[in-house]
């Protein structure tokens, strides 16, 4: 009950675990977190410890190229586990860097497997580090059900900083996120309308997988386990240039220097929030700009990947079946539904 | 509430300015007096973090005005501790405790304790009692108690309390230990509550044999936003999300304590228009939450009890939180 409004964090992860809540419209809030993944990650192992799966000097191994990878191993650091990252040759090497600094082992899968790709054998890889570390850990963002459940303390920021919150849009990628945080907040706002937000040529809503896909950090090739698509009402895929045009926009418009998946679940969210004035409407933004400086934010690196959009696009198109989306920004209304009856099938891999 | 206000609805037959003199004594003592309103089950119970991170059982009560117990407290030098009810054992621990903590435990005396609240429906009954008996003890020797130290006695005499003691502002409590989770530092806002019991039978529960909710992990988090909300709700002074957060509780506490039709009593809620239901967690009333300042209220209100009507539910009360010593008084008749 300390009435003092600044206060000594314990560590660095306490000071920036909570986003911060940012006005981009009379009616729009973005939640700009420093990294998003802390929540998730400091969740997750802090539940392994209380089950006694995990102690100082305990091994963790995941597979991963992109932040949670940075999350456990800040985590890591900071409470004494010994942290064994399985990547490709996909992931960037100031990232590998900071991992390695964090006191990271990272392990490069050379060879993709025939079927399956990289992501494949990066999976290999880590069923054999696992069965050479008896009493590790394995944290599994995508089936981990911790990782969906680590979203109450954003809950809790919004519900008080806001009261009543109508719309919530943001990026899928592990479906953690948006699952977790929009099956909170439904507690309190059942009819809450959640847009979540995709890339073409990811598997999430129903596209035919694309592995190459330029814009990072949403969407997958795999299907989550924590992915519960009745949690959407409706499901926006933007293409690698929009999304990079928007977060360019953001830092443009707003002095928001933050990553590409920010951007891009910005790029739905004001236009979703221009629609409907009257609204609440809240847009994660789930990490800072700075590991995108030389490719995002550098237009001869835009240019050079066919990536460059002058303009920021001004609507999406509206199709009835992720199958019509094209190559732009494309929405559908996807009412809550399982998969197999939007698609009419069970995924397959 | 003030001590000022048991004159004023006393229901006692004793004149409570009496006082009487103990021969043999050091010190006046009078007939003391106590009164303690009743609660209305919580707008919200489970599990909270704390100040220092601990996970604690906490609850936010929804005051009520119509519901009362009053104590009486004759003091004498017997030793002898006596109850004219019998089965109030609570009430007379709660004397004893609050006796010793004052430095009066050599003496004796009679407690008298008056109630129009039904027990097992989940109203504090037993709260009430103990907190009246503890006031009546305190007004006897007229040392004042604070709310806390009032909680603290009432836990240690009943093992869970409710928070009906603290009558400023409004606390998440953690009624097993008696401390506060957290002080919203303000009133409630005012609502308009439609009151029943869905038990017909009005046999009510065990309230203190019924063993602590179970909560998983995800019902654990999922009380981090509820307070979020309950806090602007509070601070706002919105009736409309204080309804938000009542209904959430009363749902993720459901699997624990059954209200029979739940998700009828939810539709009756959304389809006259309340902002919310409210529930004993361990009781069986239930409130039908409305804002005070909706110009519909009065026919949501009515179109409301002709649905409950409508399913056998004819006994209803209705109070306004902010009026409660006026509907006391209208009740006290």
């Amino acid at each position: 009950m300390s009435v003092l409004h600044h206060k000594v964090s314990s560590n660095v992860v306490d000071s920036v675990v909570l986003p911060k809540l940012i006005q981009l419209d009379h009616n729009l809030y973005g939640a700009a977190f420093f990294l998003m993944k802390l929540l998730p990650a400091r969740f997750i192992l802090d539940r392994a410890r209380d089950a006694g799966l995990l102690r100082e000097g305990s091994v963790v191994i995941e597979t991963t190229s992109g932040t949670f990878g940075l999350a456990l191993a800040i985590l890591c650091n900071l409470q004494g586990y010994r942290l064994i990252i399985v990547s490709d040759p996909a992931i960037d090497p100031p990232l590998q860097r900071r991992l390695e600094d964090l006191g990271a082992r990272v392990e490069i899968v050379r060879e993709p497997t025939l079927v399956g790709g990289y992501q494949r054998a990066r999976l290999n890889r880590m069923e054999e580090l696992r069965a050479q570390h008896p009493g590790h850990f394995w944290p599994a963002q995508y089936s981990n059900k911790h990782n969906p459940g680590s979203y109450a303390p954003l809950g809790e920021l919004l519900t008080e900083a806001l009261g009543k919150i109508d719309c919530l849009v943001g990026t899928v990628g592990s479906g953690g996120s948006m699952c977790g945080t929009s099956t909170f907040l439904r507690l309190l706002f059942p009819h809450l309308h959640v847009i979540g937000v995709d890339t073409h040529g990811s598997v999430l809503f129903g596209q035919p997988d694309h592995k190459k896909r330029l814009l990072r950090g949403l969407g997958n090739s795999l299907m989550p386990e924590n992915l519960d698509h009745k949690a959407f009402d409706e499901v926006h895929w933007v293409s690698a240039a929009e999304g990079f045009a928007a977060t360019r926009y953001l830092h443009g418009k707003h002095a928001l220097y933050m990553g590409p998946t920010s951007g891009t679940a910005y790029l739905v969210a004001q236009w979703w929030a221009k629609r409907y004035p009257d609204a609440t409407v809240v847009v994660t933004l789930p990490d800072e700009g700075y590991r995108y400086q030389d490719t995002v934010y550098d237009n001869a690196w835009l240019r050079a990947n066919d990536a460059w959009l002058p303009e920021l696009p001004t609507n999406p198109h509206l199709v009835d079946h992720p199958l019509e989306t094209g190559n732009d920004w494309t929405h559908m209304r996807w009412n809550r539904r399982p998969y197999e009856q939007v698609l009419g099938a069970p995924f397959k891999e | 509430m003030t001590r000022d206000h048991v004159g004023d609805v006393a229901v006692s037959d004793r004149d409570p300015s009496a006082s009487v003199e103990f021969a043999g004594q050091s010190g006046t003592s009078r007939d003391g007096f106590g009164l303690a309103y009743a609660h209305h089950g919580e707008l919200f119970q489970g599990v909270f973090q704390g100040a220092e991170g601990r996970l604690r059982r906490g609850l936010v009560t929804l005051p009520c005005g119509i519901f009362r117990s009053e104590a009486t407290f004759h003091t004498n030098t017997t030793g002898n501790l006596k109850i004219e009810q019998a089965g109030r054992d609570k009430s007379l621990k709660a004397v004893e405790l609050t006796l010793a903590y004052v430095n009066k435990g050599h003496l004796g005396g009679e407690l008298r304790l008056r109630s129009n609240i039904p027990a097992g429906w989940g109203l504090g009954s037993s709260t009430c009692d103990v907190v009246a008996a503890i006031r009546a003890v305190a007004d006897a020797f007229e040392v004042n108690i604070t709310p806390l130290e009032t909680a603290a006695l009432a836990v240690r005499a009943e093992v869970a309390s409710d928070s009906i003691m603290f009558d400023e502002s409004v606390v998440l409590f953690a009624q097993r230990e008696g401390h506060i989770i957290e002080d919203f530092r303000m009133p409630l806002p005012d609502l308009e509550v439609l009151g029943f019991n869905t038990d017909q039978s009005g046999l009510g529960v065990d309230t203190l044999g019924f063993s602590p909710a179970r909560y998983t992990c995800w019902e654990i988090e999922a009380f981090r936003p509820l307070v979020g909300l309950f806090r602007r709700a509070v601070q706002t002074q919105s009736a409309q999300l204080l309804g938000q957060v009542a209904t959430a509780s009363a749902e993720l506490n459901q699997r624990f304590l059954p209200k029979p039709h739940f998700d009828w009593l939810r539709n009756v809620a959304e389809r006259a228009g309340a902002v919310g239901l409210q529930v004993a967690h361990t009781g069986t009333v239930v409130g039908l939450l409305f804002d005070p300042k909706d110009s519909f209220k009065e026919a949501q209100i009515q179109e409301a009890q002709k649905m409950l009507n409508e399913m056998g539910i004819n006994q209803t009360w209705f109070f306004h939180t902010a009026e409660r010593f006026e509907a006391f008084e209208k009740e006290g008749e």
